[in-house]
């Protein structure tokens, strides 16, 4: 039973220039305890598409369509549906969302207990004791000493240690789903290391699932075990992590792949993505990535195709040429730069 | 080759309230035309400071800033126009270092009239070839542009094409490609790349990216710089594939990569304490000594370890590598 399915969801902006379709007819399933990495390009919709989930997209927002089921195992919850109070309550108990640990993301003028003592009040939790003594642990569990943390302010800590305590108050109500939107994103290498090392024995150790949203793919393949690519505000591939990295079958995600040089092994073939993503106002018809792709037919100008089987178990492309992009890339485990290279 | 540009072990302190604070500590590179150089290292470490004392930009507090065998700060009149010529800078942040209610044309217009006297319709002729050169076409349309109307790639080739305007020897970009999509900076870096290649343009990218370093000063080399120190300068393959420096080995160790076997199966290191130091209060000797799983007490602690020549042309800021003549990431085990 997934803890969370999304079906046909639509989310449009508006503009004077008329709605930007910045996510078009998503569905995918969030199983127990799994790790969901989405990919693509800023302006595809994965962050639209995140904040959605959770309902906390700004006002010019509008979700046009589809339908969110979390299902806690109890009960079974329509988000879409929620009134603002049972929202809130749905907001952080069960789903909770750790942004890039900017200054921004904490009120500058209170301690780092307050936050804690607020979140909680704000959930129920009127026992302070309670707050505080599962403040501490959660600090312990995030490798940070509670005694001096607690009554720092948030300028006092390191960017490290300001992510620490936003996964840390994340979890302050134990929730089943935790959606993580660049969250190393600006950290230096070694402390990038420790938060991944950190989230990966959290996850072991608390079993939430997890949505991680990241333009930085080396973050998905350390923690994802099922990937989303996006484009254009639609899904264009799902898949097992590694089926996306070395069995890609739709050619935007070869050329995100091809796009991230490495450090250790070959670096093969790199290349950016020529041209840039369409406008999401003025879709062209057909494919959207059409006028991009190296693996285009006049096919792809009639429809915009869907999700489609591919050649590998449990992963799908919306490419009427995979089985080309297939024969290109074949099924060795090996990444994307080496094979064209 | 002849050495174009070089820093002679310049320092950069700062007086703060809470004491002096050495952003860099005797930094010596160099660099012939068409070089490629990359400085990396994590934020504080001094790279943007050693980039901008290159440019001419910030003034050594001590030590000396070379170009063509003279001492930049010294110069005047001439000498010292034809330098600023030569060295140009790209900067991080194309939304910041454009002027937002200057067209394309105007942005291009002011260095081609001012520096090459040119106007009027050779101008013109002028900044098209610049803007094609550049990857951006068609260029009539973009003349006429203002940076909002670009993307932020688009925006960076206009800063690349406006530092072409001028003839540059040599041209130094801030973490010129971390502000623009993933999807879209290798074209960027290449673009880079050929200028060194095509006009013998000396190259430095300033990035807190291994990755990206690695691949744009493939050729060239790369430098790892560690609380304002240059702790090892070797070739870029030699430096990613068997790092010299523990602190080096320990960051190419630490680093996700986008492939899932291999991220997930990297030996780490693990240092000795992860807290980084203050600049303000830097550890004696080596200051990376603190957290270097091979610090010696007695040596590490004490002396402070100069630049020394390693087998293979590296140079390492290390006493035990130095000392057993072998890189740190086979002292560690790390391979």
């Amino acid at each position: 039973m997934p803890i969370l399915s999304v079906r046909g969801l639509s989310i449009e902006y508006r503009t004077r220039r008329g709605p930007i379709h910045a996510v078009r007819d998503v569905s995918f399933d969030l199983e127990q305890g799994e790790t969901l990495a989405i990919i693509g390009e800023s302006g595809s919709g994965k962050t639209t598409l995140a904040v959605g989930l959770v309902r906390l997209s700004p006002r010019s927002a509008r979700i046009t369509g589809g339908q969110i089921v979390y299902d806690s195992g109890r009960e079974r919850v329509a988000v879409l549906e929620l009134d603002s109070e049972e929202l809130r309550r749905f907001r952080w108990a069960e789903c909770a969302m750790v942004f890039q640990a900017a200054l921004s993301a904490f009120n500058p003028v209170i301690t780092i207990w307050e936050h804690f003592f607020d979140t909680g009040r704000a959930h129920g939790m009127h026992d302070r004791h309670r707050v505080h003594d599962r403040a501490r642990e959660l600090l312990h569990l995030v490798h940070l000493d509670p005694d001096r943390i607690l009554s720092a302010y948030a300028h006092e800590l390191s960017g490290g240690m300001r992510q620490r305590v936003l996964i840390a108050m994340a979890l302050l109500l134990d929730p089943r789903i935790v959606i993580l939107d660049e969250p190393t994103t600006a950290l230096d290498i070694l402390t990038q290391r420790a938060i991944i090392d950190l989230l990966r024995e959290l996850r072991r150790k608390l079993h939430f699932a997890t949505i991680f949203i990241s333009h930085d793919l080396s973050m998905a393949a350390e923690l994802a075990d099922r990937m989303l690519t996006m484009y254009a505000g639609r899904i264009v591939e799902r898949a097992g992590v590694d089926d996306l990295f070395y069995r890609p079958r739709h050619p935007y995600s070869i050329g995100l792949l091809r796009a991230v040089p490495r450090v250790s092994g070959a670096l093969g073939s790199v290349a950016s993505i020529p041209g840039s993503p369409p406008d999401l106002i003025r879709l062209p018809r057909g494919c959207t990535y059409y006028p991009r792709c190296p693996f285009h037919v006049d096919d792809c100008r009639e429809s915009d195709p869907p999700l489609l089987p591919v050649d590998t178990p449990g992963h799908e492309a919306a490419c009427i040429r995979w089985e080309a992009v297939a024969a290109r890339i074949g099924s060795a485990a090996k990444p994307v730069a080496e094979k064209l290279a | 080759m002849a050495t174009l540009i070089e820093l002679d072990g310049v320092s950069r302190r700062y007086a703060t309230p809470g004491g002096t604070i050495t952003a860099v500590d005797d930094v010596s590179l160099a660099l012939a035309a068409g070089d490629a150089l990359c400085i990396v290292g994590e934020s504080g470490c001094g790279k943007t400071t050693t980039g901008r004392m290159l440019a001419g930009l910030l003034r050594p507090t001590s030590g000396r800033l070379f170009f063509e065998g003279r001492d930049v700060w010294r110069t005047k009149g001439d000498d010292l126009a034809r330098f600023r010529r030569a060295v140009q800078i790209v900067h991080q942040d194309p939304y910041a270092s454009l002027n937002p209610s200057r067209t394309i044309a105007q942005t291009l217009a002011a260095p081609l009239g001012k520096h090459k006297k040119l106007h009027g319709r050779g101008a013109r002729a002028a900044m098209i070839a610049l803007l094609e050169r550049v990857g951006l076409t068609p260029a009539e349309d973009l003349l006429v542009k203002y940076p909002h109307q670009l993307s932020g790639g688009q925006r960076q080739r206009v800063s690349i094409a406006r530092a072409l305007t001028v003839d540059p020897r040599v041209i130094v970009a801030d973490e010129a490609v971390s502000m623009v999509d993933v999807s879209i900076r290798i074209s960027l870096l290449d673009l880079l790349h050929s200028l060194s290649r095509e006009f013998h343009v000396a190259t430095v990218l300033i990035t807190h990216d291994l990755a990206v370093a690695r691949y744009f000063a493939r050729g060239g080399r790369i430098a790892v710089m560690y609380l304002g120190r240059v702790v090892e300068l070797a070739e870029t393959e030699s430096l990613v594939a068997d790092p010299a420096h523990p602190y080096a080995v320990a960051l190419i160790a630490a680093i996700p990569e986008a492939d899932p076997t291999i991220t997930r199966t990297k030996e780490h290191v693990t240092l000795r304490s992860a807290e980084v130091p203050s600049l303000l209060a830097l550890p004696s000797g080596c200051t990376f000594h603190p957290r270097c799983p091979l610090s010696e007490a007695g040596l590490c602690d004490v002396v402070v370890p100069a630049l020394e020549d390693l087998p293979g042309g590296r140079s390492v800021a290390c006493h035990v590598a130095v000392r057993e003549r072998r890189p740190a990431a086979e002292l560690l085990g790390v391979r």
